[in-house]
């Protein structure tokens, strides 16, 4: 790595002065340290945010339940009560990396990290996403790329947490300067369908501060499922959430994500809402698998996810009513 | 709370500054004004920007105090072994995709590679060799040399960590809860079979240690 | 003359590794562990390009970085680098910063090459040339025997596929790496080797030292699976900064090194045709076969034992045969010999078509291999291997079982020489008691040292825990690399004969009939001051050479999603006089979990535009983990008539086969390309449907 300051925030707005315009912030430091260590990421000043207050606790409420955007994952996945009332994000975290990553990985973190495409990621090439000129999985491998996207960088989104969050319509607070934003998933990621060189809509200087998921009754079930390679600790290759409120087996309201096939977390809002009202059963759930992968563009190796993120969806719903 | 004025330095509050900015609010007592001086002067030695250079640090490994001085950019493992010779945990990968390195920050295994010593600050940390202080294995080592849950070793000190964590938490777990507890060590050896093995047989679980060798000249 | 006993009672017992302790407590030492007084990191720069022109490298800016003490190039004058990767430069620092800040200041002056990396762009006509006077492509090596064509067309069925392997990667946890001290009374080098020997002819021939003076020391290391031996380029690296800097210098590879210039298995791309007569007897085989060993296929081989090329029809027999072979130079870090060299390849090819074949006659797959396998053993462990996993119960007609995720069962076999020779050691026994066997081998985690303190323990009567087993030291007495899987037939027969002598001495010397057991400590007693050392060696008659195996996979294959999960592999395994059947069982389960690694996860991925090796990591080059590794059921055959025989590389050959013929059994219909990945399996999938 290149070197370094270090200093340790203790208020929201010295993290933002210390890290001025050249730093970064520090949590969990698993993708920060490991671009890094690739000379992709050469930040003057860290500035460790994991003394700040009041942003790592999971509070419960009858609205709203709020996580702290430092909250680790494995806090998460170990949350009793947050896995009884949000199975889709107890099933995501679970699958997020590996044990000693979830004991340092930050909610905020792992809604931010950067993209995983192995262009990227390489220290000698300058892809799009990196102010070069050319996309390189276009017509190289691109068999982990996005079936989706609205620009020319085909590298998609790999949080497992966004796919959750965004099937249980949380919202993302952060603090833009002296502003506090209140943003939807499809707002954090929204800079990155449109834009090659974007991550997500996040800003230099931004600081996530915390997660609200609108509070769930019993009438509420969700469900997140992934395809890897891997039994474990392996990225998905399609990812799922679901998250519907029903009667019995009949669908009030729906909200279907896919993970790992946009640059975004991808839903169309058409098929979801035509989900309400209907009986949810395997002639449907197909349906929607179908539908939703309606404008998928495959390249030349990633076709496969096709089939496989139809069967994903299927199988995703009918956890539901299983 | 007070914003530092820009002509102030990256985070340096000068007292000068802050001084200032207390004149603007409503008159405070003596006392509250000495308080708050206090909190914020705390507040800015904790925020004290370090480096580049070498910072002192002093890390408590295996219930030991360790100080020295190494640069910000310096992990957590390349102190263990380069500055302290503390060698249990391994240099495999150093991109947190293998565990190797894997030691506990209060209990908890992470990877070491991907911390920085001056953040693992203030964190009990425990390596491998924290594990057997008095020469006397723990559970986990025991078993895992009885059912020979290791070839080359290499990979041997991080898997100990991650499944006596795993005891800790779980101390009946099932296979598959193994298999995730460990799913972020990597062996090539190939000794998973018999460290599934071995962690049952710690956990108290019977364990069927079978080996089948049955003499070629007896099969007609 | 030293023998096997007949009735042994430490030899073939259950014995815990005696290393072991030192390894769960994190005492063993490897090389990257071991820190001499004043020791520095050392790192190296490797070229960018996959190909240029090197025609100047400046060192000024590296040497004046705080810190650094010496910086090297590896080769005067310009040269042509012809892989991402290759060696250029590098530098010893007290602090791996200073050395990562170093490497970033040498400049490199540099001129483009054109390059090619993938065999099928390399093969072209008007590709790159990788070497400047040969083509990418060899000339076939053409081979034939009887009438094939013949044979073929008076066949009662005959298959037909293309098939292929990808590059893999040995990728053991311990990167290559050497920590050397080179002063003026001579070289000392602790290496994470597999040949201690050959690291030390190495250095002394490449730093012109006499081999006297130059001293290897290995006693741990964290595996190596044929990749590490000989110095390295990075061990006479070290060597040299070592000299300049007046220190000893470590240099490990990085992770990323790895898999761009630490060796690898060649790829294969198979066109396989086979044929066999109405009652199942194979008439005729057809092979045509390229693969890249990287620039190792072109004009220089580094390493030895990686070429493309492979035993065909491996192990059987048939009577008419065209093999044709062709080496295929691309951009690429050389192939250094892995586990069992070109036979995976063999196997993969062969197998796969063995059941189709078997399955077109409407043969059962494991009675066509009984009626066509030449080796009455393997025939055995067949016949032993099917009743033991439930093959009759289990195996169905491809693609006959229902429902989304299909179960499939498949098998082959294997074949391995890993007989021994060449090796010294010696015995000392102190008036103690206390027993020290001390020989120039290497444990790479395969239980070299567990083996010598069990043969010297059943000479001696004694526990293995009261010996000690000194190895890895040049200062020893010689033994071979450890490789062929011919570590435990060259050791054991030394370590028996040594021991019988020593015995026989201190029986002699003491004047005690018999010495042994609880007689020991007495006959010792009276050595009086000096130790007895006692030298023996590698006799006749101990050893042989020529194991089989046998393996069945059992799986599941998701075909919704693609995944395949392997669920259990049985193995039938034949080595000779099994000396430690704890350790050899290991061996086994981790032959079977690399080959499974080569089945569905593991390849090198090369990116065509830009040159590079795409997966420099373990997050993209996938080794099997805990979660997905099988149930593994081990059968050992112990045959001790003929002597010890090695185990390590039998046990990776058929498991990629035995899984691809259950994933073809499971799905009916065949994917012919390793890895089999969801992607494959999904397009294979579609084609049943389509039809």
């Amino acid at each position: 790595m290149k070197s370094f300051q270090y200093a340790t925030a203790q208020t929201i707005e010295s993290a933002h002065e210390l890290a001025g315009k050249k730093g970064a912030y520090l949590a969990g430091g698993n993708d920060l340290l490991g671009l890094m260590k690739e000379y992709l990421a050469e930040p003057d000043i860290l500035v460790d945010i994991k003394s700040l207050p009041g942003l790592n606790t999971v509070q419960p409420g009858s609205e709203f339940w709020t996580i702290g955007a430092n909250v680790t994952v494995a806090q998460i996945e170990d949350h009793a009560d947050l896995s009884k009332t949000f199975p889709v994000l107890h099933q995501a975290a679970t699958d997020v990396g590996s044990r000693q990553i979830r004991n340092v990985a930050s909610l905020g973190g792992n809604l931010a990290q950067h993209s995983r495409c192995w262009y990227f990621r390489h220290r000698d090439i300058k892809c799009l996403k990196k102010w070069g000129t050319t996309c390189y999985a276009r017509d190289g491998e691109n068999q982990y790329h996005s079936l989706f996207t609205g620009n020319p960088c085909i590298s998609p989104v790999v949080s497992n947490l966004s796919i959750a969050l965004a099937a249980l319509d949380a919202r993302i607070i952060i603090q833009r300067d002296t502003e506090t934003l209140r943003w939807s998933i499809a707002d954090l990621y929204a800079r990155a369908w449109d834009n090659p060189t974007a991550h997500n809509s996040l800003q230099p200087g931004d600081l996530i501060l915390r997660v609200e998921i609108p509070h769930q009754d019993a009438s509420w079930r969700g469900a997140y499922m992934q395809v890897s390679q891997k039994a474990d600790f392996d990225w998905a290759l399609a990812s799922c959430a679901v998250a519907a409120q029903m009667d019995g087996a009949k669908i009030i309201a729906a909200r279907v994500y896919l993970g790992s096939v946009a640059p975004v977390p991808y839903t169309v809002p058409a098929v979801t809402k035509g989900m309400a009202g209907k009986t949810l059963d395997a002639g449907l759930a197909a349906q929607v698998a179908q539908s939703l992968l309606a404008d998928a563009e495959p390249l030349s190796q990633n076709a496969y996810k096709i089939p496989m993120t139809r069967a994903l969806i299927q199988r995703t719903l009918l956890q539901l009513i299983a | 709370m007070n914003k530092p004025t820009p002509d102030a330095g990256a985070g340096h509050v000068t007292r000068r500054d802050f001084l200032k900015s207390l004149g603007t609010t409503a008159v405070a007592t003596a006392a509250t004004q000495a308080q708050t001086i206090a909190e914020q002067l705390e507040r800015t030695r904790a925020e004290k920007i370090l480096g580049p250079g070498p910072v002192p640090i002093s890390l408590r490994v295996n219930g030991r105090e360790f100080h020295l001085e190494v640069e910000p950019r310096v992990t957590l493992l390349d102190v263990l072994r380069n500055n302290l010779s503390i060698t249990g945990p391994k240099e495999v990968c150093d991109r947190g995709t293998c565990g190797a390195c894997t030691v506990w920050m209060e209990g908890q295994p992470v990877y070491a590679c991907m911390k920085l010593a001056i953040e693992a600050q203030n964190h009990s940390i425990t390596t491998v060799e924290g594990l057997s202080l008095e020469g006397k294995l723990n559970k986990v080592q025991e078993a895992f040399l009885e059912e020979d849950a290791l070839m080359c070793g290499y990979c041997t000190p991080g898997f100990i960590m991650s499944a006596t964590a795993l005891l800790k938490f779980n101390p009946h777990p099932t296979a598959q809860e193994i298999r995730h507890a460990c799913a972020g060590n990597i062996c090539r050896c190939g000794t998973h079979p018999r460290i599934i093995k071995a962690v049952l047989k710690a956990s108290g679980a019977t364990v069927t240690s079978n080996l089948d060798v049955i003499p070629y000249a007896s099969l007609a | 003359m030293p023998a096997w006993p007949d009735k042994p009672t430490q030899i073939g017992k259950r014995t815990l590794r005696v290393d072991g302790r030192a390894k769960v407590t994190g005492a063993a030492k490897y090389t990257s562990d071991v820190q001499p007084k004043g020791c520095l990191h050392g790192m190296i720069l490797r070229s960018k390009w996959p190909a240029a022109k090197i025609t100047g490298i400046n060192l000024s800016k590296a040497l004046q970085i705080p810190g650094v003490k010496a910086a090297v190039v590896v080769r005067e004058g310009s040269r042509t680098v012809r892989y991402y990767g290759e060696e250029l430069a590098a530098v010893a620092g007290l602090t791996r910063q200073a050395c990562l800040d170093a490497l970033r200041v040498i400049e490199v002056e540099a001129t483009p090459l054109p390059f090619v990396v993938k065999e099928k762009e390399a093969k072209k006509t008007g590709a790159a040339a990788v070497w400047e006077n040969s083509p990418n492509l060899s000339k076939p090596k053409v081979n034939e025997k009887g009438n094939p064509d013949k044979a073929f067309s008076e066949a009662a069925a005959v298959v037909e596929d293309f098939l292929s392997t990808p590059v893999q990667l040995h990728h053991a946890l311990e990167t290559h790496g050497n920590t050397v001290s080179w002063t003026d009374e001579g070289v000392i080098a602790w290496a994470s080797t597999q040949g201690i020997f050959s690291v030390r002819e190495g250095l002394a021939g490449n730093l012109n030292v006499e081999q006297s003076k130059v001293q290897v020391i290995s006693e741990f290391m964290g595996g190596g699976f044929g990749a590490k031996f000989g110095p390295g380029v990075e061990g006479s690296l070290a060597a040299r900064l070592s000299k300049m800097a007046g220190a000893p210098v470590r240099i490990m590879l990085t992770r990323f090194d790895e898999a761009l210039a630490a060796g690898n298995r060649p790829s294969s791309f198979q066109r396989v045709k086979l044929g066999a007569s109405a009652d199942g007897k194979l008439t005729a085989f057809e092979l045509d076969a390229y693969g890249t060993a990287g620039i190792g296929s072109g004009s220089s081989t580094e390493g030895g034992g990686g070429g493309a090329e492979f035993p065909a029809p491996y192990i059987y027999q048939v009577p008419n045969t065209r093999v044709q072979h062709s080496g295929v130079s691309v951009n690429a870090g050389s192939a250094r010999a892995f586990r069992a060299p070109g036979h995976p390849q063999a196997s993969f090819g062969m197998e796969s078509m063995m059941d189709d074949l078997a399955v077109k006659l409407g043969i059962d797959p494991v009675e066509f291999r009984i009626q066509n396998d030449p080796s009455p053993v393997r025939r055995r462990e067949y016949e032993l291997g099917r009743e033991r996993c439930g093959w009759k119960e289990k195996y169905r007609k491809p693609g006959s079982s229902t429902g989304i995720v299909k179960t499939g069962i498949g098998c082959a076999g294997a074949s391995w020489g890993g007989g021994g020779g060449g090796t010294k050691a010696e015995a000392q026994i102190n008036p103690d008691g206390s027993v020290e066997i001390r020989c120039g081998t290497q444990d790479l985690g395969t239980g070299t040292k567990t083996v010598i303190a069990i043969i010297a323990a059943e000479v001696f009567q004694l526990r293995p825990g009261q010996i000690t087993a000194s190895i890895g030291d040049t200062r020893y007495p010689p033994s071979g690399g450890s490789g062929g899987s011919t570590t435990c037939a060259s050791v054991s027969p030394a370590v028996l004969d040594t021991c019988t002598r020593a015995l026989q001495e201190l029986q002699t010397q003491t004047g005690i009939p018999d010495a042994r057991g609880s007689h020991w400590l007495e006959a010792c007693k009276k050595l009086g001051v000096n130790p007895l050392v006692v030298s023996g060696q590698w006799v006749k008659g101990l050893s042989s050479s020529g194991v089989g195996g046998v393996q069945f996979a059992e799986v599941e294959v998701d075909t919704g999603t693609g995944v395949v999960r392997v669920k259990k592999v049985t193995c039938i395994q034949d080595c000779g006089l099994v000396m430690s059947p704890l350790t050899c069982e290991s061996q086994v389960n981790g032959g079977i979990i690399m080959g499974m690694g080569y089945a569905l996860f593991e390849e090198r991925i090369m990116d065509s535009e830009s040159g590079v090796v795409l997966n420099p990591n373990f997050e993209t080059y996938k080794l099997p983990g805990i979660a997905d590794v099988p149930e593994i059921d081990i059968v050992l055959l112990d045959m001790p008539e003929r002597g010890v025989i090695g185990v390590g590389e039998p046990v990776t050959i058929p498991t990629a086969s035995a899984i691809a013929n259950a994933v073809a059994n499971a799905i009916g219909i065949r994917v012919p390309n390793l890895p089999i990945t969801p992607a494959r399996v999904l397009a294979a999938v579609a084609k049943i449907k389509a039809a």
